[in-house]
């Protein structure tokens, strides 16, 4: 009975969802028109309000839902590593965003594998870091699929297989993507912030004062009894301490600002300042995320015992015991949500790097971009729920394996928009002996490594690679002039000037996506 | 860069916070409304991690 009603609830709100999703993009995608920009970039014309609730989601995913709450469960305050990364993270993307954003919009660029071929000017090496990138996003759409596969299995009350469930959530989410796009996701992201501010907020309240009578004898007794947890280096033999959460925190922040998923986000913006605006109001969204870790470790009293991958449950767990069958399915849902969106993002992502710089490479296919794409993306999907049945891992690993091979694409990246004298050879040998570092310490196990992150030590390797080969390697002749292959410094004087109306037109827009449906 | 847009430096602030002043923040006590020091002090750098990002925002709308 309990089962029936919390699916019902769940299976009502999933039609809405890919409902939204295709009320979003019809006649605006369909009949050919719209193409690959508009499915992947969203036709470059999102508001402040819809890159806010989009960036916004792809930040809190299932990972912070759930993955947040299981690794407090798990090792307690090296958790806390997700909020100073994020928040630092916007702080970068203030200078970094309103820069990719001006170089896409002036060459015609739809992500950074774009970027990197236009930058070096070889269209391979655009087709070599979309490779590169589909594989380090891979541990996170497995992410997605695990989270909701966890949700959708628990809100069943087991009466769904966790297998079932990883399969159920691939397909729900590669069938919203594909027929969505970027503008169905930011849409379907409204639903889901309501959703998972509402239930976040809900949570915070009620379990303290279901289980402790309040936050002041939670709080007592967390600082009484597991104290362990409170503090670096946390709970356990983690190897995860101060130096650790300073790398990790540090490596991550730069890496989000050219995470392609960010990336995406970056330009479907409207214009440069929306961005600007973003990168000041997102942070204070943080806030939320110190919940599902509190909510964690109250699930230490509750449910004790949890090992390993298994503390993915830690929150749903508390959810089930406490609260009756339709508020876990609409709490079922949330978190879904918080897997569906960002998935949707990623596979985007991934569709749009290989249409625009792998399969453009192939004449034969370069008209049917847009269908080629979607076939990747249902490819990625597939080999994500692969691992997810292979190689089972806690929500929280798999993000940081994702960051530490993505921070490998940033010298190549970042310094190469802003530096003219690295050279291709410098660049790509770098990116190797970075990769080949990465992998080697995250196979080996040695992650943590000298308690710090593994991918900085491998980062520092690349780098010192990239400058000594830029110098001691031949020039490179590139007749273009640096204005044509750097990204520019622009505190963007037109965009700012007319600051004053963009405002409106922001909530315009917003408003307008209805009426153009 | 920067010394064309000074008002960048605003933008280390989260740094500080966050990873600078880690081993100085990282203990239980004093107890702040229930809740252990870390955890007081990374709430208040999310706080004002805002603040900082409008200080440079202010710099650039001269």
């Amino acid at each position: 009975m309990n089962a029936a009603i919390a699916t019902s609830v769940f299976g009502v709100f999933m039609v809405v969802t890919v409902a939204l999703g295709l009320l979003a993009v019809r006649g605006r995608g369909s009949g050919g028109r719209g193409g690959l920009a508009e499915w992947s970039v969203g036709g470059r014309s999102l508001g402040a309000v819809f890159i806010w609730v989009l960036m916004a989601g792809e930040g809190y995913t299932s990972f912070s839902y759930l993955g947040a709450a299981g690794w407090g469960y798990n090792y307690g305050a090296p958790v806390l590593y997700v909020v100073a990364y994020m928040s630092c993270g916007y702080a970068v993307g203030y200078v970094v965003g309103p820069m990719l954003w001006a170089y896409a919009r002036r060459h015609g660029l739809v992500g950074i594998t774009d970027m990197v071929a236009h930058r070096f000017g070889r269209p391979w090496l655009g087709a070599l870091v979309a490779v590169l990138a589909t594989v380090f996003l891979l541990p996170y759409i497995q992410l997605q699929i695990t989270g909701m596969g966890v949700v959708v299995s628990t809100i069943s009350y087991g009466a769904i297989s966790l297998n079932w469930a990883y399969f159920i959530a691939f397909a729900v989410t590669t069938g919203f993507v594909v027929v969505s796009g970027l503008r169905g996701s930011a849409w379907v992201s409204v639903l889901k912030d309501v959703l998972v501010i509402a239930t976040l907020g809900f949570l915070a309240f009620y379990v303290p004062l279901h289980y402790f009578d309040g936050y002041g004898p939670f709080l007592d007794r967390l600082v009484t009894e597991k104290s362990e947890w409170l503090t670096f280096p946390g709970h356990g033999d983690s190897g995860l301490g101060q130096a650790w959460f300073i790398t990790t925190s540090f490596l991550n922040s730069l890496t989000v600002v050219i995470f392609p998923t960010t990336v995406a986000g970056y330009l479907g913006a409207k214009n440069a300042d929306v961005l600007r605006r973003n990168a000041m109001w997102l942070p204070a969204y943080n806030v939320l995320l110190f919940v599902p870790m509190l909510l964690g470790m109250a699930a230490l009293f509750v449910v004790p015992g949890l090992v390993g991958a298994e503390s993915n449950l830690a929150l749903f767990k508390l959810v089930v015991d406490s609260l009756p069958a339709w508020a876990v399915g609409v709490i079922g849902v949330a978190a879904a949500l918080s897997s569906i969106v960002p998935m949707a993002v990623f596979m985007l992502v991934i569709g749009t790097m290989w249409g625009r710089s792998v399969l453009s490479l192939v004449p034969r296919w370069q008209h049917r971009q847009k269908g080629a794409a979607q076939t990747v993306v249902v490819a990625a999907g597939v080999i994500a729920l692969v691992l997810t049945y292979t190689a089972p891992n806690t929500l929280v690993r798999l993000s940081l394996i994702s960051y530490e091979g993505m921070a490998q694409l940033l010298p190549m990246v970042l310094l190469g928009l802003m530096w003219r004298r690295l050279t291709l050879l410098g660049a790509l040998a770098g990116l190797v002996v970075g990769v080949g570092t990465v992998c080697g310490f995250v196979f080996t196990e040695n992650d943590p490594v000298w308690g710090v992150n593994a991918g900085i030590v491998a980062l520092a390797a690349n780098l010192v690679v990239a400058l000594a080969v830029t110098y001691a390697g031949p020039r490179e002749h590139d007749e273009r002039p640096d204005r044509e292959v750097l990204a520019r410094d622009e505190t963007g004087e037109p965009t700012l000037a007319a600051s004053p109306t963009t405002g409106s037109e922001a909530v315009t827009v917003a408003g307008a996506g209805p009426a153009g449906v | 860069m920067l010394r064309r847009r000074p008002q960048l430096l605003w933008l280390l602030v989260p740094y500080a916070l966050y990873l600078g002043a880690l081993p100085f923040v990282n203990r239980v006590d004093p107890v702040v409304l229930g809740l252990p020091f870390l955890f007081v002090w990374l709430l208040g750098a999310t706080l004002l991690t805002p603040v900082a990002v409008w200080l440079t925002r202010r710099g650039d709308r001269r």
